[in-house]
């Protein structure tokens, strides 16, 4: 049986309460033989991501929570010379205190970053699912309990198939094969305001068509004159405005490594 | 590791496990119940309370919420937010007072050295010593200058402790002793809403809409557009009450309302929330809502039936809008230049909310409550809500925030009818001339419990007189002043043309200060002259009684250790997350930090020393007063004692009537000669009879609500000539990461990138968020140190660029702890509220001003920070905890 965190990012309304958590859980709390005391600062076992997309005023953001992948084929684990990590039969992965000598090699083969050396105790340090809680009656890692939306999941992997089912994991490129799954990390987004520079009003209902390497996605603005094509994957793109009695426009190779916003648009009368 | 060592069973649990409120309002409620676990005497954990720990679900009936198809529940753990959740790192924090001190140049029988309070360092004394020292201090003043002249400083907020509240417990003693001067809270959540929107809908006692019970219901059912004006739903309630509102808002996006964001920021809300942000320049909400009643007169759109029959006035309203009063028409255009919002997008604004069934949503009033000239926008809102049939399905002012006020009027599915208010065993906000209940929030009232009443009855001898806390410096620098209402706390609309004086007839000026809300500097108005005023002569005794070594009590001379929630006996409720109700015991967790006490028995120490110790006390143990308290809550009705303390905890049913009560202002909308509003006329009024009453001549809060570019009270908008200097419009919101001026020291919350930025010089620096492009064009970088600035000093923060800004604009929350560099004139710490404007909300309207003003920002040069490190040496020196910020070892004298 295999534990597993999936994370809806669209539910993660960025309050920390996973951060702070975690850091309750473990700063000078000594849970030897799962983990030694986490130092007051500098380590985020479960670390919130803020990314800030887009320019005023069409801004979005979103969060994401990142911790141990507890990966099926850890890295981390294959790394270690001292066989201080060991994956349980339950799927999470820990770096046993007591075994590590503080070579850092983990950290060198962790793609994720999650890893943290605790200088004091010259000991690399990370999430542990809250293995010493689970063990003990707990049915939730710390993180889990304190969300107030629940945006995280956690449980066996079986029960959370329908989840996990389009969900995504972090840099799958790694084939370490990650027990933490995310679901609604949004993609990039091409928006802009559609107006009339004469009557001073925006203009709804204009075709806005995007065109990348021969698709077309279709929409039209809405009562304030937006319009928004979201979920984008980087790459190059065009986009048209029409509208009737008015000259169209064209923005061509707009490139989606940052958000765009093409912002107030003004159309020209016919 | 296999599983060979779950076998050896760690020890995770420790030694005990008590409940404790995870809200910070500071009386009446004690938030979310977090469930604590404690070995050796220490805090191991804290998590949040699952109510089903000792009961099943079908116990507490929960409410539904019911809309198109889908339905929101509570859930069954406390929505517990970030502050409350790491809480352990403000017990544990090395900034708490751990023994009482003495300023060390403070010599009451000698040289008091007034002028060098916020400079001077301090030494440990005591017990005994500071006991004596306060009580021959109080009879000291007493005798020469009456009991007036000692002046207690004890309003919200603090921790929310019912049996030895962080608030008001010198009250008691001061009573006994004939007497004191009271600093009246203004309306600080309310002002404009109590000076200005009182005056269209009355909506009694703070000038929101009332009754607002089951709004949110409603709202799901009939609502198609939420207007969240100047509200972050995810920043305001979540210190108190938690987050609750989080779900809220998902799920009334899910179910398909649009959530429309206007405000300066991106805030934390419309981060995640939002459907569409309108940025809008900070205070200039009243262009904005002018020019749409100016869209809806000019196509018609507005109801003018509910108008015809539901207002009066509505044709000098009418008048101003279009320009037949002063000739300038309010068009999107005219609006467009004040308020930074293109003229295109205010037209699809009015046109979306004519179409649309909309709801205001506040969390509390935005940008109605601390801008010069709130009264304004509050009244505007109110006056559009009209526009569009206030009171009818869907359309109505909601809030995000304490949803516990006010009763039965619940704007989520009230609980029961019966709920857990438990008296404090002080009185902070009292009125003065009276002692009438329906004054007071209700929870803070004394109830009238027999025992309960005698216990409290000293608290009966009003004050001897008020000095509104917007105006303390006033008081103290240029005596005597005059000002109107804020008699009490949240008196009713007509108090306001009623004018008062310091000092008062047969009063004195204060001599003496006794605080236990030291917050001052850093959350009211032109604090900088506030420091000024506290090093005067006149002023011949500071005493602050604070668990943290912060903020006013720098400025002190005798400081009282006071330990926090966490380290005594009490019993708390949860009125208002939003969740469900409960009631708990939060028995002994540790013990006390250092020498501290509890605020009731570090009262009684001083009281001992006067021969009072019985008055003040009337001999209850703490566990007397825990049973007291809930034999005053109605709460037996409902559960055992017995049962309570086998439980610890106790979630009142939800009742089913709550469906009954009609919501919002429903009944007037249906009826309003049968259901009249509180206004003179019972109708909404778009000129105020009142106003045209009492002050028609009123240039800065006319009968008509207007547009004020300036006045004699402020010059603050972008149109002054003060932009040469300062041309950018500074917005302080309530923190996102305090309650005010608490928590700032939690280490944890301090490494996230919004609550601190870390300067080159490793100083954690409150975040000033610039706009990229006006950070571009004065080369700031993220990151760096800047100075924010106007005539009235200079604070310095961390550079914070984003596009979560909109250009124009500085924004910087209030609340951050004050690290002095030159009291009155620099602060490192990023105590913006040193630098706000002196004057009050308009010359007759008592609030405080302290966002929508202009300052300047600048990155702070290497060579200036240099200079400062040069010229006061001492600031620089001061001990100081990379982690912590500001600690007690730089303080005390070696």
């Amino acid at each position: 049986m295999t534990k597993a965190f999936v994370i809806d990012v669209g539910r993660c309304c960025g309050c920390y309460n996973c951060q702070l958590a975690c850091k309750d859980e473990y700063v000078d709390n000594d849970w030897t033989p799962y983990s030694k005391p986490q130092p007051d600062t500098g380590q985020f076992w479960m670390k919130l991501e803020e990314n800030v997309c887009g320019t005023v005023p069409k801004v979005k953001m979103h969060y994401l929570p990142v911790l141990c992948n507890h990966c099926e084929d850890p890295a981390c684990m294959r790394a270690c010379q001292d066989n201080a990590i060991e994956k349980r039969d339950d799927g999470l992965v820990l770096i046993e205190p007591e075994k590590c000598t503080g070579c850092k090699d983990c950290m060198t083969a962790c793609p994720y970053g999650v890893i943290y050396f605790n200088d004091e105790l010259t000991l690399a340090q990370k999430c542990t699912g809250c293995a010493h809680l689970l063990d003990n009656g707990y049915k939730l890692p710390r993180c889990v309990e304190a969300c107030p939306t629940d945006a995280i999941t956690f449980g066996e992997e079986e029960e959370l198939k329908d989840l996990i089912a389009g969900a995504v994991v972090l840099k799958p490129e790694t084939g370490l094969r990650p027990n933490v799954y995310y679901r609604n990390i949004p993609g990039k987004f091409i928006t802009g305001t559609v107006y009339d520079p004469v009557e001073r009003e925006v203009i709804i209902g204009a075709r806005c068509l995007l065109t990348s390497g021969g698709k077309l996605v279709e929409t039209f603005t809405d009562t304030y004159g937006d319009f928004w094509f979201k979920d984008l994957a980087v790459g190059s793109y065009s986009v048209s405005v029409e509208a009737e009695g008015f000259k169209g426009k064209y923005f061509s190779a707009l490139d989606t490594a940052l958000d765009v916003n093409l912002g107030d648009i003004p159309l020209a009368r016919k | 590791m296999d599983n060979e060592h779950s076998k050896e069973r760690i020890d995770t649990e420790g030694d005990k496990q008590v409940i404790r409120g995870g809200g910070l309002m500071g009386g009446g409620d004690s938030g979310p119940p977090t469930l604590v676990d404690v070995k050796d005497g220490k805090i191991t954990r804290i998590r949040p309370l699952s109510y089903e720990m000792e009961y099943d679900r079908k116990h507490f009936n929960v409410w539904k919420m019911e809309a198109r198809g889908k339905t929101l529940e509570p859930p069954m753990r406390a929505s517990v937010g970030p502050i409350g959740l790491a809480y352990k790192k403000r017990v544990y924090s090395k900034n708490r007072v751990r023994y009482p001190l003495k300023r060390v140049d403070w010599d009451p029988s000698g040289e008091r050295n007034t002028h060098n309070r916020g400079k001077s360092k301090y030494v440990r004394i005591s017990w005994d010593e500071a006991a004596e020292l306060v009580a021959s201090e109080l009879k000291r003043v007493g005798t020469t200058y009456g009991p007036s002249a000692v002046f207690s400083q004890a309003d919200m907020h603090g921790e929310s402790k019912h049996l030895s509240p962080s608030h008001g417990c010198a009250n008691r003693l001061l009573s006994l002793l004939g007497g004191y001067t009271v600093q009246m809270r203004n309306l600080d959540s309310w002002e404009g809403q109590h000076w200005g929107a009182k005056h269209v809908w009355g909506c009694e006692p703070v000038g929101e809409m009332m009754p607002a019970a089951n709004l949110y219901p409603d709202i799901a059912e009939n609502g198609e557009l939420l207007l969240f004006w100047g509200c972050d739903p995810e920043t305001t309630p979540h210190a108190i009450q938690g987050l609750f509102a989080s779900r809220l808002c998902y799920w009334l996006t899910e179910i398909g309302l649009k959530s429309v964001y206007v405000c300066p920021d991106l805030n934390y809300g419309a981060a995640v929330h939002a459907d569409k942000w309108i940025p809008i320049l900070p205070n200039t909400d009243a262009a904005l809502q002018l020019a749409i009643a100016h869209v809806w007169i000019m196509e018609g759109t507005y109801d003018k039936e509910y108008i015809a029959t539901h207002s009066y006035g509505f044709e000098k309203f009418e008048d101003y809008v279009l320009g037949k009063e002063d000739g300038v028409p309010k068009t999107p255009e005219w609006a467009s230049e004040k308020c930074g919002v293109p003229e295109w997008t205010i037209k699809a604004l009015a046109r979306d909310w004519a179409n649309k069934v909309a709801s205001l949503i506040h969390g509390n009033a935005g940008p109605a409550i601390r801008g010069p000239f709130s009264s304004e926008p509050a009244r505007l809102e109110v006056m559009l809500l009209g526009m569009r049939g206030l009171g009818k399905p869907g359309v109505h002012q909601a809030k995000m925030i304490e949803w516990w006020f006010w009763r039965e009027w619940n704007p989520i599915p009230y609980q029961g009818k019966i709920r857990p208010d438990l008296a404090n065993f002080s009185e902070q906000v009292r009125p003065v001339d009276c002692h009438d209940p329906a004054q007071m929030i209700p929870p803070l009232y004394l109830g009238p419990h027999p025992e309960m009443r005698e216990l409290t009855k000293l608290m009966d001898q009003p004050p001897l007189q008020v000095i509104p806390k917007c105006l303390v410096h006033d008081a103290i620098l240029a005596p005597p002043i005059s000002w109107w209402g804020l008699r009490s706390f949240h008196g009713p609309a007509e108090d306001q043309f009623n004018q008062y004086t310091y000092p008062a007839p047969g009063c004195s000026e204060i001599h003496m200060i006794w605080t236990d809300s030291p917050c001052w500097i850093t959350c009211w108005n032109d604090s900088n002259t506030y420091i000024r005023a506290l090093q005067e002569p006149s002023i011949e005794c500071i005493v602050a009684q604070h668990p943290w070594l912060e903020n006013d009590c720098l400025m002190a001379d005798i400081i009282l250790p006071v330990a926090t929630r966490f380290e005594m006996l009490d019993i708390g409720n949860d009125l208002g997350s939003g969740v469900l109700t409960s009631l708990f015991l939060e028995e002994d967790c540790i013990d006390p930090v250092g020498e501290s006490l509890c605020d009731f028995d570090v009262v009684a120490k001083i009281a001992e020393k006067l021969g009072l110790w019985h008055e003040y006390t009337h001999g209850k143990t703490m566990e007397e007063k825990q049973k007291l308290s809930f034999d005053a809550s109605g709460m037996d009705q409902l559960i055992s004692w017995e049962e309570l303390k086998e439980k610890q905890y106790y979630v009142v049913p939800c009742s089913d009537e709550i469906k009954d009560q009609p919501p919002g202002l429903s009944e007037f909308a249906n009826d309003p000669k049968k259901s009249p509003l509180t206004t003179p006329t019972g109708l909404l009024e778009y000129s105020s009879s009142a106003l045209e009453k009492y002050f028609p001549d009123d240039p800065e809060r006319p009968p008509v609500a207007h547009w004020i570019e300036k006045s004699e009270s402020h010059d603050e908008r972008l149109s002054s000539e003060r932009t040469k200097e300062y041309p950018l419009l500074c917005m302080s919101n309530h923190p996102h990461w305090r309650m005010h001026a608490q928590g700032d020291d939690m280490t944890w919350n301090r490494e996230c990138p919004t609550m601190k930025v870390k300067g080159p010089d490793g100083y954690l620096y409150e975040p000033v968020w610039v706009n990229t492009a006006e950070a571009a064009s004065r080369g700031i970088a993220h990151g760096d140190i800047v100075k924010i600035y106007n005539e009235r000093g200079i604070v310095l923060g961390g550079g914070y660029v984003t596009e979560r800004l909109m250009p124009g604009v500085a924004y910087m929350d209030h609340g951050a702890r004050w690290d002095p560099i030159i009291p009155g004139k620099l602060d490192r710490g990023g105590a913006i509220n040193t630098i706000t404007p002196h004057k009050i909300t308009s010359k007759n309207a008592t609030g405080m001003v302290v966002s929508g003003f202009l300052v300047e920002v600048e990155k702070v040069t290497d060579e200036e920070m240099a200079g400062w490190r040069r010229d006061y040496p001492e600031a620089f020196d001061r001990d100081y905890d990379l982690a912590t910020g500001v600690s007690l070892s730089g303080w005390l004298k070696e």
